[in-house]
């Protein structure tokens, strides 16, 4: 796909944008920028699609900072649509973005009056709170949705994410538990359970984050983050006071783990000298850092 | 071929009008359906319960990638005698005298039922007595009564179709063609919605009586039985050491 | 984040194939959608050519049958990367197809062979 946003004709815009309106994905940054060149003078004439258009616009422009373009399209938005409560929501955005939050929870509260079952407007109140770094009442407030609102998944991986921010790993583990049980199939929360119960430490959670690290390598065989963590525990239980046949097989699962993590690596990095161990483990730790990165963008 | 000569004008003012008039009645009901139907209000305890059942079920269905612990103690909370969630939360049966229930159901008819009745009366009327084609497949004399409704002859032979048998075979040949021009889900196709009213459940979230749905899960969860799927995966990856391993997901 | 469902099978020798839920529905979405395109389009060939009887019922399950060879060609070998049961891909749907494609077959008979 072209970069030049500039030369896309209407028609493309459009059907671009609702592609990721689809998809979910959020993009805001070529959201307002295919706005800007493309759309910004012809509003009027995407018909049907105009308001949901914008409505993704304004998403896009809080996230950008544009505050002036968001606030032309909320304004579209409340004179086409006064009462919704699907605009209060955004209005209630803007005045976030704009640090008024009491103004915004006052907003949120009428529309939670309204429509009691509106579950984003409760997540945004949640957000306020988290945005002002109150945490512990962020926590308390996410609890409190969370027994009306039971599988909602992302919340739970929200409230994990708090937990940690506190250093309450036992709780965080929890709601980890929570999310995989939706999710039994993704090597990254597999991996993310093994990095929460390594972190909690102990033999017991060792253990158990032994083989989530080896679940989830089982479910993707190049996770580097999952391989290293195999490694590390099973270094752990080789050095503790655990049954031999247990250490034993410990190291057998180490010693494997080390030579898929340097097979991956030399993969990756295909110029570096194999014969020098040295820079052999440095590419170990770039290639790792690489995949921290990668996992953090995905996970958040 | 045809053993029997059919004017030409009834081809003209009969049969393509039958098609024409089905099939625009259908696009028309998917339009108005869109128009008039609300947003069902939910009840926040209904959410609450039906979010409930949803974690309960997955819990039976994917515990066993959970530790003992983990699992045991959701399903205490589900099912603990004293304090479990299926124990304790009471609730009255959905009464389905509700007025929101009621306009739901007179504009479920006015939909469906009405243009069936109104549509095909019209069409029986104004179409009446004509015979309007044949299938062109011998068919048996048990057919008659269905393909001939409004002509009743005696010698005539099973597989010629009166006007107003016409307008039913369009109705229910038509179905898959609106999935072809509206899309998915659409309301043009009064046979499936008549099923929907038939049980009365149309798009429920919640089965109508929750504690009989509570007593249901908490049965189901009792009996099952915790399998922990983690406990032989270092095995199974130390056994694999020696085969290549292959990347088994999909998407 | 709920489009991301997963859908599981077991193969023979026990190993678990996790699908991603919403692209396989996705996928049998496009191939109703086909299907239906190929009754109503079997119907008219079938009403203009005038066929009769079993003819037109065998006409049917030919361009059925060659609608699956089409698809199997287009999938090769790794089909099962896009469809949890091939079987389904021919049975599914097979009586509502039935319906329009006796519709049209009736439609333009009439059209055409019956004045």
């Amino acid at each position: 796909m072209a970069d030049n946003y500039e030369e896309m004709s209407c028609s493309e815009a459009k059907e671009l944008l609702r592609k990721w309106r689809d998809d979910n994905e959020r993009r805001s940054d070529e959201v307002v920028q295919i706005f800007d060149y493309c759309l910004a003078d012809k509003v009027k004439k995407l018909g049907s699609e105009r308001l949901i258009v914008l409505e993704q616009v304004f998403v896009a422009a809080l996230d950008c900072g544009r505050i002036k373009l968001a606030e032309d399209c909320v304004r579209v938005l409340i004179s086409e649509f006064p009462e919704s409560l699907r605009i209060m929501k955004l209005k209630a955005m803007l005045l976030e973005a704009l640090e008024r939050y009491d103004d915004a929870l006052d907003v949120l509260e009428s529309i939670i009056n309204k429509d009691e079952t509106n579950a984003a407007a409760r997540k945004r109140k949640i957000a306020i709170l988290k945005a002002k770094g109150q945490i512990s009442d962020a926590i308390r407030e996410l609890c409190d949705y969370l027994r009306k609102f039971m599988s909602d998944q992302e919340a739970w991986h929200e409230l994990c994410n708090l937990y940690m921010m506190e250093g309450d790993y036992s709780k965080a583990a929890f709601c980890m538990e929570e999310v995989l049980l939706h999710n039994p199939f993704s090597h990254l929360i597999h991996q993310r359970m093994g990095d929460i119960r390594y972190t909690m430490g102990g033999q017991d959670n060792i253990e158990i984050a032994k083989s989530y690290y080896a679940q989830a390598v089982k479910l993707n065989a190049n996770n580097l983050r999952a391989l290293y963590g195999l490694y590390l525990c099973c270094g752990h239980i080789v050095n503790s006071k655990a049954p031999v046949n247990k250490r034993k097989e410990a190291q057998k699962l180490s010693t494997w783990a080390l030579k898929k993590i340097s097979e991956i690596t030399n993969d990756k990095l295909p110029r570096s000298t194999k014969s020098s161990k040295n820079s052999n483990q440095s590419n170990d730790i770039a290639a790792l850092e690489a995949a921290f990165g990668n996992l953090d963008a995905k996970l958040n | 071929m045809a053993e029997l000569l059919i004017d030409p004008n009834i081809r003209g003012w009969v049969f393509l009008p039958i098609v024409v008039i089905t099939f625009l009645v259908g696009i028309i009901r998917h339009y108005v359906s869109n128009l008039i139907s609300s947003t069902k209000k939910i009840e926040l305890t209904q959410l609450q319960d039906s979010q409930a059942m949803i974690r309960a079920r997955l819990l039976r269905e994917n515990g066993k990638y959970l530790t003992p612990q983990s699992f045991a103690m959701r399903r205490h909370f589900f099912n603990n005698e004293e304090s479990g969630y299926f124990k304790t939360q009471k609730r009255p049966p959905v009464t389905p005298n509700s007025s929101a229930m009621l306009t739901d159901l007179v504009k479920g008819n006015f939909i469906n039922v009405l243009p069936m009745v109104v549509i095909g009366g019209w069409i029986n009327w104004m179409f009446s007595g004509f015979v309007t084609t044949k299938v062109p497949f011998p068919l048996t004399l048990r057919f008659k009564p269905m393909l001939q409704r409004g002509v009743e002859l005696q010698s005539l032979d099973a597989s010629w179709v009166s006007s107003a048998s016409w307008y039913f075979l369009n109705v229910f040949g038509l179905r898959n063609i609106y999935t072809l021009v509206l899309g998915e889900n659409n309301a043009a196709d009064q046979t499936q919605s008549m099923q929907d009213q038939m049980s009365l459940n149309a798009a429920g979230q919640m089965p109508q009586d929750p504690k009989q749905a509570f007593k249901n899960e908490w049965e189901a969860l009792e009996i099952t039985e915790y399998k922990n799927a983690l406990h032989n995966v270092c095995d199974d990856l130390l056994v694999s050491v020696s085969e290549p391993m292959t990347n088994n997901i999909h998407h | 984040m709920s489009s991301n469902r997963v859908k599981t099978r077991e193969t023979k020798s026990g190993e678990i194939i996790a699908y991603s839920e919403s692209a396989v529905r996705q996928n049998l979405i496009n191939v109703e959608y086909v299907k239906t395109s190929l009754a109503s389009l079997a119907g008219c060939t079938a009403g203009i050519l005038g066929l009769t009887g079993l003819l037109g019922f065998i006409f049917y399950l030919v361009s059925l049958l060659g609608f699956f060879g089409l698809l199997i060609v287009k999938t090769g070998s790794n089909w099962q990367k896009y469809f949890i049961s091939r079987k389904s891909l021919l049975t599914n749907g097979f009586l509502g197809g039935l319906c329009t494609y006796t519709l049209f077959w009736t439609f333009i008979y009439g059209m055409v062979h019956v004045y």
